[in-house]
């Protein structure tokens, strides 16, 4: 009952203690915990603590799909929050959709460019933050796929534990040699969503893009770089027989990891802190293993503005954003959530120095980030992921085999995105 | 009742005469008496219907800004997408495979636990528990209990020595998985209804047709269920809507997936409409499933009206 009686003092001394306070709202998500949410709350208070002219309201909405739609339903009532910390890969969607305004005059009114802003920021996360040219976001929070793995189970089949498999060879045979009859050697996130950036991280190890960077309508999913990477997960299943037949969402996987019955997965950054605290066996993390090249793709959250904002709101919202990507602030809320920051400058400090020399694993996710690449985000980015992510899960079920799979895939995708491209790389004088 | 004296206002007005005050007050008072439920309908029942009817046959392209009328090319668009007719196949084996199952539980727990006994009391409220549990904290438990290999169902199964299957990742056994929930959460809650409905059978006709020398089997299939009709009926109706309106499980374990294989038609529509910004497909899609609703209650309020004709 108390926050009531605090809520209404509140409201009691609101129009008297804000005249020349600028109100806005900010929404973000917690995809992981709720200790990252009351984290984020306390940020917000410092903020509003730290200054006379901005007071922000933080609410919580749940996932960043949640998010998404309250955002915008909230945008059509009349009240759009000023700054979202959205999923990076809607980031494109959202400004086809007329919904988010470019960041670029705010920039010109700070006397800065796009390019000097970003230039603190890691090159691989560039690409979300830009559509066609004009910077709509400002990366937040980030992560990439990595290799975990059971030292327990390693020294049990005779592996070196200090010696995780850098290659696709040498993951299928340290899995053969893990796999037993009530464990599985090898483990992927295959439901909605992870599968897709799974996917593209494979496709990427094999040399692929997945999607074309620059332009929303272009994905390559009927491509040797695709093919191959789809054919390794249909053999891990049917040929080498290390990995479980049927889809196995990202819970499921992670639970199975904890309980010892799967030796090594491919699983985000941002599981970190779950496994180091949950886990009762010595693991190890690595490099997401490579058949051509390493790369790796990039996942997480950036800051956008909803359009419908007073020019003060979007000044105030300007002011908060930059404030909240900040080296501090960045440099606190990585260590806090285990996402790595998308600046560079957090690391050069003492803090994340001592932080890195007692958490070897954080700084194998960091050694990993010169490989990223941006993460997939065309037209209509969710229906064109499930166009693959139904594909690749009929191949994990024996329904299909990888080279169909991969056509269908293409075929699906380039039909969601036809209305797109009709519109623009096939709109001819 | 709203019906009928909503019917009869207007015809009231038709009586046009020189109206007194009194006569005005008594030709009001019905609409003013209507007032509240009526605001509150427009405003979140008919309204909205209406706003979704008319987006159905608009369609606002995305990433162009434009609202354009389509005539029924949303409808078309509609039937055109697989995954809509592979929902609705869904759907429909989804019903096959929940109605008669937790309606014929339903029916059985009632009878096991119809007189009023201390154990029976007991029994009840452990049979009603899984309805009190909302289906989201259902769906989450379910997760543990289907966690393919380390899950509680195969930790049993692989007791007996049976090798469990892929529960919520095998697109041949994922909806079926979904169904055992469902039946699961409802069947206690439909056994509510025959319970209620078991009070009010007539003891005299029930002791004649043990006189007559029914056997136990011949008196539920020739006597009780006949006679709980009106209730099957009734009971019927909810566990339909519940087919096209429960969508929290798909959404906590499965997402539609693998491969569709779970895609109910809400959960189609909310795909359409928050993740492809496909606001056209998803009203067409959402109109469609409130004509089905509203046919089906009406359906059903005539057979009641028949069936309590027959009882009576």
């Amino acid at each position: 009952m108390r926050w009531i009686k605090s809520l209404a003092v509140a409201v009691a001394l609101a129009p008297t203690a804000t005249w020349a306070q600028t109100k806005i709202d900010f929404f973000f998500p917690v995809p992981v915990d709720g200790k990252l949410s009351r984290e984020m709350t306390r940020l917000v208070k410092v903020y509003n603590d730290s200054q006379k002219e901005v007071a922000v309201t933080a609410a919580y909405t749940g996932s960043y799909d949640d998010t998404k739609l309250k955002a915008q339903a909230a945008a059509k009532a009349g009240k759009p929050p000023a700054v979202v910390l959205m999923s990076a890969n809607f980031v494109l969607d959202l400004k086809l959709a007329g919904d988010i305004v470019s960041l670029e005059p705010l920039l010109k009114a700070d006397g800065t460019t796009k390019a000097k802003f970003l230039d603190d920021f890691w090159p691989a996360v560039h690409a979300n933050a830009i559509v066609d040219g004009d910077l709509y976001a400002i990366p937040f929070q980030n992560s990439t796929p990595l290799l975990y793995y059971n030292k327990d189970h390693f020294k049990e089949a005779g592996l070196d534990p200090e010696k995780p498999p850098q290659t696709w060879a040498e993951l299928v045979d340290a899995a053969k040699k893990l796999t037993r009859s009530d464990r599985m050697g090898f483990g992927l996130p295959e439901g909605y969503d992870y599968m897709g950036w799974i996917m593209e991280a494979l496709s990427m190890s094999n040399g692929g893009r997945y999607f074309n960077e620059e332009y929303g309508g272009e994905v390559y999913y009927d491509t040797p770089s695709m093919l191959g990477a789809a054919q390794f997960v249909e053999d891990l299943v049917f040929k080498h027989k290390v990995m479980a037949q049927g889809v196995v969402e990202g819970p499921a996987l992670s639970t199975t990891f904890l309980a010892g019955k799967v030796s090594m997965m491919l699983l985000s950054t941002g599981s970190l802190s779950f496994v180091r605290d949950n886990m009762k066996q010595p693991f190890g993390v690595a490099f997401v293993p490579r058949n051509v090249r390493n790369a790796v793709p990039i996942g997480g959250g950036s800051l956008v503005m909803f359009k419908g904002l007073s020019e003060e709101q979007k000044a105030a919202g300007w002011k908060f954003a930059k404030w909240l990507s900040s080296t501090e602030t960045l440099g606190g809320w990585s260590r806090f959530t285990g996402y790595f920051s998308p600046r560079k400058s957090p690391y050069d400090t003492a803090e994340m120095k001592d932080f890195m020399a007692k958490n070897p694993e954080a700084k194998v996710a960091l050694d990993q980030l010169p490989y990223a690449k941006p993460w997939f985000a065309t037209y209509q980015t969710v229906a064109v992921r499930k166009a693959l992510e139904d594909e690749i899960q009929a191949v994990l079920n024996g329904k299909k085999k990888a080279p169909q799979a991969v056509k269908d895939a293409q075929k699906n995708a380039d039909a969601l995105m036809k209305p797109y491209v009709d519109q623009t790389a096939l709109k001819l004088p | 009742m709203t019906s009928v004296a909503a019917a009869q206002a207007p015809f009231d007005a038709s009586h046009a005469r020189p109206v007194s005050g009194h006569r005005l007050q008594r030709r009001l008072l019905p609409w003013l008496l209507l007032a509240p439920s009526l605001l509150l309908l427009a405003a979140f029942t008919y309204l909205p219907i209406g706003r979704v009817a008319w987006e159905s046959l608009h369609d606002k392209p995305h990433a162009t800004g434009k609202t354009l009328f389509v005539g029924l090319g949303n409808y078309t668009a509609l039937f055109a997408d697989k995954a809509f007719t592979q929902s609705v196949a869904n759907n429909l084996i989804y019903a096959a495979g929940t109605v008669p199952a937790s309606m014929a539980l339903a029916l059985l727990f009632a009878l096991a636990v119809q007189r009023a006994t201390r154990f029976n009391a007991i029994m009840r409220a452990i049979l009603l528990f899984p309805s009190m549990v909302p289906l989201v904290a259902a769906a989450s438990l379910f997760f543990f209990i289907f966690l393919p290999g380390v899950g509680l169902f195969d930790h049993y199964l692989a007791k007996l020595g049976v090798r469990g299957a892929n529960w919520l990742g095998d697109p041949d056994v994922a909806l079926w998985s979904l169904i055992g929930i469902t039946v699961w959460k409802n069947a206690g809650y439909y056994m509510l209804f025959y319970l209620a409905g078991l009070t009010t059978l007539p003891g005299e006709v029930l002791e004649a047709a043990t006189i007559d020398g029914c056997n136990a089997w011949q008196r539920l299939r020739y006597v009780i269920v006949p006679l709980l009709a009106p209730t099957t009926a009734f009971v019927l109706v909810i566990a339909l809507i519940n087919v096209l309106t429960q969508v929290d499980h798909v959404i906590v374990l499965t997402k539609g997936g693998p491969s569709n294989s779970t895609k109910l038609v809400l959960y189609y529509i909310y795909e359409q409409a928050h993740e492809n910004f496909a606001y056209g497909k998803a009203a067409a899609a959402s109109l469609l499933s409130v004509s089905f609703l509203l046919a089906l209650s009406v359906f059903s309020l005539k057979t009641m009206e028949r069936g309590a004709h027959a009882a009576s």
